[in-house]
């Protein structure tokens, strides 16, 4: 496989706005601010940034708008359609559109009102639209939520693999302890593994409320460029070493025609992504593996291979993925606790994590001095931290990975 | 453009919807139809314009039997859907069809989604929904002509593993 682009491209500037449940403004204003943010944290002006990219579902503001609202004069943008999984899709299309020539800097943005306007769990405005299409086998039976979407596959797994819902919980037990030391988390209490199970049921047997991300109002943004540009920027630059996305099994929407049902995308795409970056999976020290259920991070480590088939609850239960821990993952707290971005919160999380000045409780993190006292309202950065990874979950069917090294 | 209201949502039927029109006619008539490829001969759950296996786009209605296994399950404790809120908790199930199980590859099968009924199309009770179960096709005959496949348990011996969350 081509590794010409390894280490060519890199992140330069990462922003957001806050995180909420009632942003009181459109997306477009959202939009707006992330973009800024992300600039002035890379150092540069709307004139620096020629490209845009973002991803919706409908639920979103086009970066034709927000050009304007910025200054910015582009020679390359695209708004794609698309949810999970698009983060680390678009991050490799913004290094395939600097490459071709197309443009010199790209800022990637997602901008939505997931709590307040549109709400991604389907409460609203998506659950009464009418049903066309494939939708026709589907909400008439009232399957149509993203957790309803995947519980085939989740329930499936538990029959064939013994897992159990405190396996799933330790998963938001660990992310809850992360967003404890993330001052942007919307959900900053920790939780325990009773709380988890003791949560209203959403979906049996695979999803209890706090199985469950959070609908938030947020944007964010993210910016390519290349490592020759990123020389005379403002921060360190975080070297993209590869890229994959969306990868898909089988089947695509219709995955369920074909089997097993309980692999995801991560089988294919895994393999390619480490070829593609040359690390091997001992070499990462913090992982961004997407979290909009319990059950998606349990599934991508294991077909990612970070153990075997149907000892996913075993990897999430031993304390690896705890801040402390050999590889913690979702270290702001992911979609489960800081607030659901559709996967952007984790990459800029990693770009954070490998310039080793996350934002944590510790008075001096901008200089990049942390304590590495992980107890509830300290630290969150992890210690000498080179290499990330992250694992973007579309659907059971659908992923994307994105390995970068500082 | 049919149009029919189903528990408080509106179901569009184009005309020119080539892919699942003629799956409601054959409904409103109480038969359940799959797409069969009339080139490989192969049946496909998802009724698509194409033929997933040798990529023909010619293509008939087949009838099968309505027969099959409860392959996974979801009981909806929580809905976004209004209208389904007096039926919550309710369960949605994928049923793996008799004809073609295993077949072209072994993970293959013809899988549909539909809701387990009761005898009176009322949700099935939780306890007795489990993968293995065996069911069968029945038909909730709606206004307009509009009917809606679902299964319910047919008594029969289920086959290999039987599991059901503990409850």
């Amino acid at each position: 496989m081509a590794d010409g682009l390894r280490g060519k491209y890199c992140i330069v500037g990462v922003g957001e706005t806050e995180y909420s449940r009632g942003s009181g403004r459109t997306t477009r204003a959202m939009g707006a601010e992330a973009i800024r943010n992300a600039m002035n944290d890379a150092g540069l002006t709307p004139a620096d940034v020629d490209g845009m990219l973002s991803y919706h579902g409908g639920d979103s503001t086009p970066s034709t708008a927000i050009m304007y609202d910025l200054g910015i004069r582009p020679n390359f943008y695209m708004d794609c359609s698309g949810g999970g999984s698009s983060t680390e899709a678009l991050v490799g299309l913004a290094m395939g559109a600097i490459e071709a020539g197309m443009a010199d800097t790209v800022a990637i943005f997602r901008s939505m009102n997931g709590y307040s306007q549109i709400r991604i769990g389907g409460t609203g405005v998506r659950a009464a639209a009418p049903i066309t299409g494939p939708d026709l086998m589907r909400r008439p039976y009232g399957l149509i939520s993203a957790v309803q979407n995947f519980a085939f596959t989740f329930t499936r797994h538990m029959m064939e693999y013994g897992v159990t819902n405190e396996d799933l919980a330790h998963i938001k037990v660990a992310h809850s302890n992360h967003a404890s030391n993330n001052p942007k988390a919307l959900m900053k209490q920790r939780v325990t593994v009773d709380d988890v199970i003791n949560s209203r049921w959403i979906i049996r047997p695979c999803a209890h409320l706090l199985d469950c991300c959070l609908e938030t109002d947020n944007a964010t943004c993210i910016i390519v460029t290349s490592a020759e540009r990123a020389k005379d920027l403002k921060q360190k630059p975080v070297y993209i070493l590869g890229v994959q996305g969306r990868g898909t099994k089988p089947g695509g929407d219709f995955h369920y025609q074909h089997g097993p049902i309980s692999r995801v995308a991560g089988h294919y795409v895994g393999p390619r992504i480490f070829d593609l970056a040359g690390v091997t999976h001992d070499d990462v020290d913090v992982t961004g593996c997407y979290d909009a259920f319990t059950y998606t991070v349990l599934l991508q480590f294991e077909d990612y291979g970070w153990c075997q088939k149907g000892e996913g609850k075993d990897y999430v239960t031993s304390g690896i993925i705890n801040l402390g821990g050999r590889r913690p993952n979702n270290t702001s707290g992911g979609h489960l606790c800081e607030g659901y971005t559709h996967g952007m919160n984790m990459v800029i999380e990693n770009v954070r994590q490998l310039r080793g000045t996350v934002d944590d409780y510790c008075p001096q993190w901008r200089d990049g001095i942390h304590t590495y006292d992980y107890a509830e309202g300290g630290c969150r950065q992890v210690r000498n931290a080179e290499v990330s990874m992250n694992m973007g979950w579309g659907t059971p069917a659908i992923g994307s990975a994105l390995i970068m090294r500082r | 453009m049919p149009s029919y209201d189903y528990r408080g949502q509106a179901i569009v039927i184009s005309e020119n919807d080539t892919e699942y029109k003629g799956y409601f006619e054959a409904a409103a008539e109480h038969r359940l139809v799959v797409k069969r490829c009339t080139d490989c001969g192969l049946l496909r759950g998802e009724p698509g314009p194409g033929c997933p296996w040798c990529t023909s786009l010619n293509w008939e209605w087949r009838e099968v039997s309505g027969k099959g296994t409860i392959y996974s399950y979801q009981i909806v404790a929580h809905t976004v859907i209004p209208a389904f809120r007096d039926w919550a908790p309710f369960p949605i199930v994928l049923v793996e069809l008799d004809e073609q199980r295993g077949q072209p590859d072994s993970y293959d099968g013809l899988r549909i989604t539909a809701n387990l009924v009761d005898g009176d199309m009322g949700p099935e009770k939780e306890e007795n929904v489990a993968i293995g179960k065996r069911v069968e096709v029945v038909f909730h005959d709606g206004d307009d002509g509009f009917a809606l496949p679902q299964f319910r348990l047919s008594g029969e011996q289920s086959e290999g593993e039987v599991w059901s969350h503990s409850l």
